[in-house]
């Protein structure tokens, strides 16, 4: 149909590596970023910036942390929350120790220090693969949580171990409104993003995938495994720091470490896994499908179901349908939305280049 | 084993390949006995045997896979203390498997590059930040896969993703991946397994004009013997972990001990 292909043709190897090789596909992504930089701030109502547009791109990017490490580099993790925890924490303890830090770059160290963690972390993976690894990562999910509980210092002596948002503001334009929020995560998320993509096109990005696929072959051919996956847990926790720094200031704005618990790394692991592993843009796909979906059965049930049942049960109802959904689409859909995004695209090709 | 590098005599006809007295065993389990042999710089060497005679274990001592319990490997006249898989690529060792260990996920040009990681300058940093040297560096990498691609005849299918492909193609890429790496000594296991004659056939060609065009050493693990005694210069025989015979094709060909154990003797 439009995705015509005709006349289009790369000539040097740098057109035929560009993300958006077709002239439609680099529009159709032009479009999108003018929508979501200028119409949505100007539009959306403060309930859909604060409530669901923020925390969908904090969870895209904490999604694409984890698929970065699990779907590329191919090391299963657990430990998705305690990573979004140390950054956050981490993130809070510049800002209030260093004097004058400009809150992007405790945004980038606390990210930093969660990318160590993620090393230190991804030791085991060295040895031990799948399952095992699973448990040992989940280890990082409880130490971290609660280390930061036990030791006030963390939270610099807050009796709940609550910490609070710096100011948020870039060279003196203020962000604290919901659309300023929302603006710096769309700008933090779309710059991760597009190096994430281009991580994952590099040499490195071919090395995680190598490993992942068969390890032995892997090192066969000389790549160094254990320091590839090594950078993976770091890079892939260097973005989950940065998504716990945004969860924590951008969304929530006051956040205890209870709020980076299992729970939290279950919601990543399922954005990721419905989103489809190997994808990036499916971290988009998949977080939508977690945060939105929700909502839609909740205002489908007020309104369809109000006064058959009692509300209560509307909510279990609610959690129940959910999950059925989920388990249908898996069935369905076992690569995920990545792929029916895929099969769309593919059948929109003009024949005879459709495959 | 010494545990120093040292080079052997200078001015020797120092053979690019050099096995000595390698014995390898798993637990009780002898894989292969006291196995020395050499193969010059140019030459196509074929290991054949009975299945279990221990070719592919002897392959993964070379390459540093498995470590020997005794014995050596001289590569290059150089006796490395330790070899691992890492180190023997770097030091242009490549090689295929008998049960092909592409990487399934990816494209057959991702592949093919990916076989080109040692000779990657740029980190990965400068590769994100799109820094000028190293874009003009991916375009070298890719021009160089893409000449192997045409050499194997399979850039129609750069961007098939491999597990889709047939199997004798995938035995195409892996190849294809090992060339990637420019490699010295190319180590094949069994390239024509299940494979028909046409695809044989091809498969031999290959390897000829790869020895031919670009000089590289190849080892070989081959059961037909029919393909091993047209293309080989030098055939080694094993037979339950220990070497029975070693030589041009037409000696080994006639030799008594290799015909007893390959059909049987007379009792």
């Amino acid at each position: 149909m439009f995705l015509s292909e005709t006349g289009q043709f790369s000539t040097r190897y740098a057109d035929d590596r560009r993300v958006f090789r077709l002239r439609q596909a680099r529009l159709g992504i032009v479009a999108l970023l003018a929508f979501a930089y200028l119409a949505v701030p100007l539009w959306a109502s403060d309930y859909w910036l604060s409530a669901i547009l923020i925390p969908f791109l904090v969870l895209s990017l904490a999604g694409l942390g984890l698929n970065l490490l699990t779907g590329y580099a191919g090391q299963l993790s657990l430990g998705t929350a305690a990573f979004m925890a140390v950054g956050a924490f981490a993130a809070y303890n510049f800002q209030l120790r260093v004097e004058g830090l400009p809150f992007l770059a405790s945004f980038l160290l606390g990210g930093l220090v969660a990318a160590a963690a993620g090393v230190v972390f991804g030791l085991p993976s060295l040895r031990i693969k799948g399952f095992y690894l699973i448990v040992s990562t989940l280890a990082a999910q409880f130490l971290v949580e609660w280390a930061l509980t036990k030791f006030g210092w963390f939270s610099n002596f807050n009796p709940s171990g609550v910490i609070t948002a710096p100011p948020l503001s870039v060279l003196g334009v203020d962000l604290s409104s919901p659309a300023g929020r929302y603006l710096l995560t769309l700008a933090v998320v779309t710059v991760l993003f597009v190096v994430a993509v281009r991580i994952v096109r590099s040499d490195l990005g071919r090395s995680w995938m190598a490993v992942r696929d068969m390890d032995t072959a892997a090192a066969v051919i000389g790549i160094p495994v254990a320091r590839t996956k090594l950078l993976a847990f770091a890079i892939g926790a260097f973005y989950c720091g940065v998504a716990g720094s945004l969860w924590a200031f951008a969304y929530l704005g006051t956040v205890e470490p209870h709020g980076f618990d299992l729970n939290r790394s279950f919601q990543v692991l399922f954005i990721v896994i419905i989103g489809g592993l190997g994808s990036i843009l499916g971290n988009f796909l998949g977080a939508a499908f977690i945060v939105l979906l929700p909502l839609l059965l909740s205002n489908l049930g007020g309104s369809l179901l109000s006064g058959v049942i009692a509300p209560g049960d509307t909510e279990n109802l609610q959690k129940i349908l959910f999950g059925v959904l989920i388990i249908l689409f898996l069935i369905r859909e076992p690569e995920g939305l990545a792929s029916l995004w895929r099969g769309l695209r593919a059948r929109a090709r003009v024949w005879p280049l459709r495959d | 084993m010494s545990t120093v590098a040292r080079p052997l005599a200078p001015g020797a006809d120092v053979p690019l390949l050099a096995v000595d007295g390698i014995s390898l065993s798993f637990g009780g389990v002898k894989a292969v006995t006291d196995i020395s042999f050499a193969v010059r710089s140019g030459e196509i060497c074929s290991l054949i045997g009975p299945n279990g005679a221990g070719k592919s274990s002897l392959l993964n001592v070379i390459n540093g896979v498995y470590r020997p319990q005794r014995g050596r490997v001289v590569y290059d006249g150089v006796a490395a203390a330790r070899i691992t898989p890492r180190r023997a690529a770097r030091s242009g060792i490549a090689r295929t498997f008998q049960n092909v260990a592409l990487f399934k996920g990816m494209s057959v040009l991702d592949n093919v590059l990916t076989g080109r990681n040692l000779q990657v300058r740029a980190g990965w940093f400068r590769q994100v930040l799109g820094l000028r040297a190293a874009r003009e560096e991916a375009d070298g990498h890719r021009r160089k896969a893409e000449e192997i691609l045409a050499f194997l005849h399979i850039q129609a299918y750069r961007d098939t993703p491999v597990g889709k492909l047939p199997y004798g193609l995938q035995k195409r890429v892996e190849l294809a991946r090992a060339l990637a790496a420019e490699p010295r000594l190319l180590l094949l296991d069994e390239p024509m397994a299940g494979m028909n004659l046409e695809e044989k056939m091809d498969m031999s060609c290959f390897i000829l004009d790869i020895n031919r065009d670009f000089g590289t050493t190849v080892v070989l693990i081959e059961h037909d013997l029919g393909v091993v005694m047209d293309i080989s210069d030098h055939v080694v025989v094993l037979d339950y972990g220990r070497k029975i015979a070693d030589g041009a094709p037409a000696e080994v060909r006639d030799n008594p001990d290799v015909i007893a154990a390959y059909i049987g003797s007379a009792h």
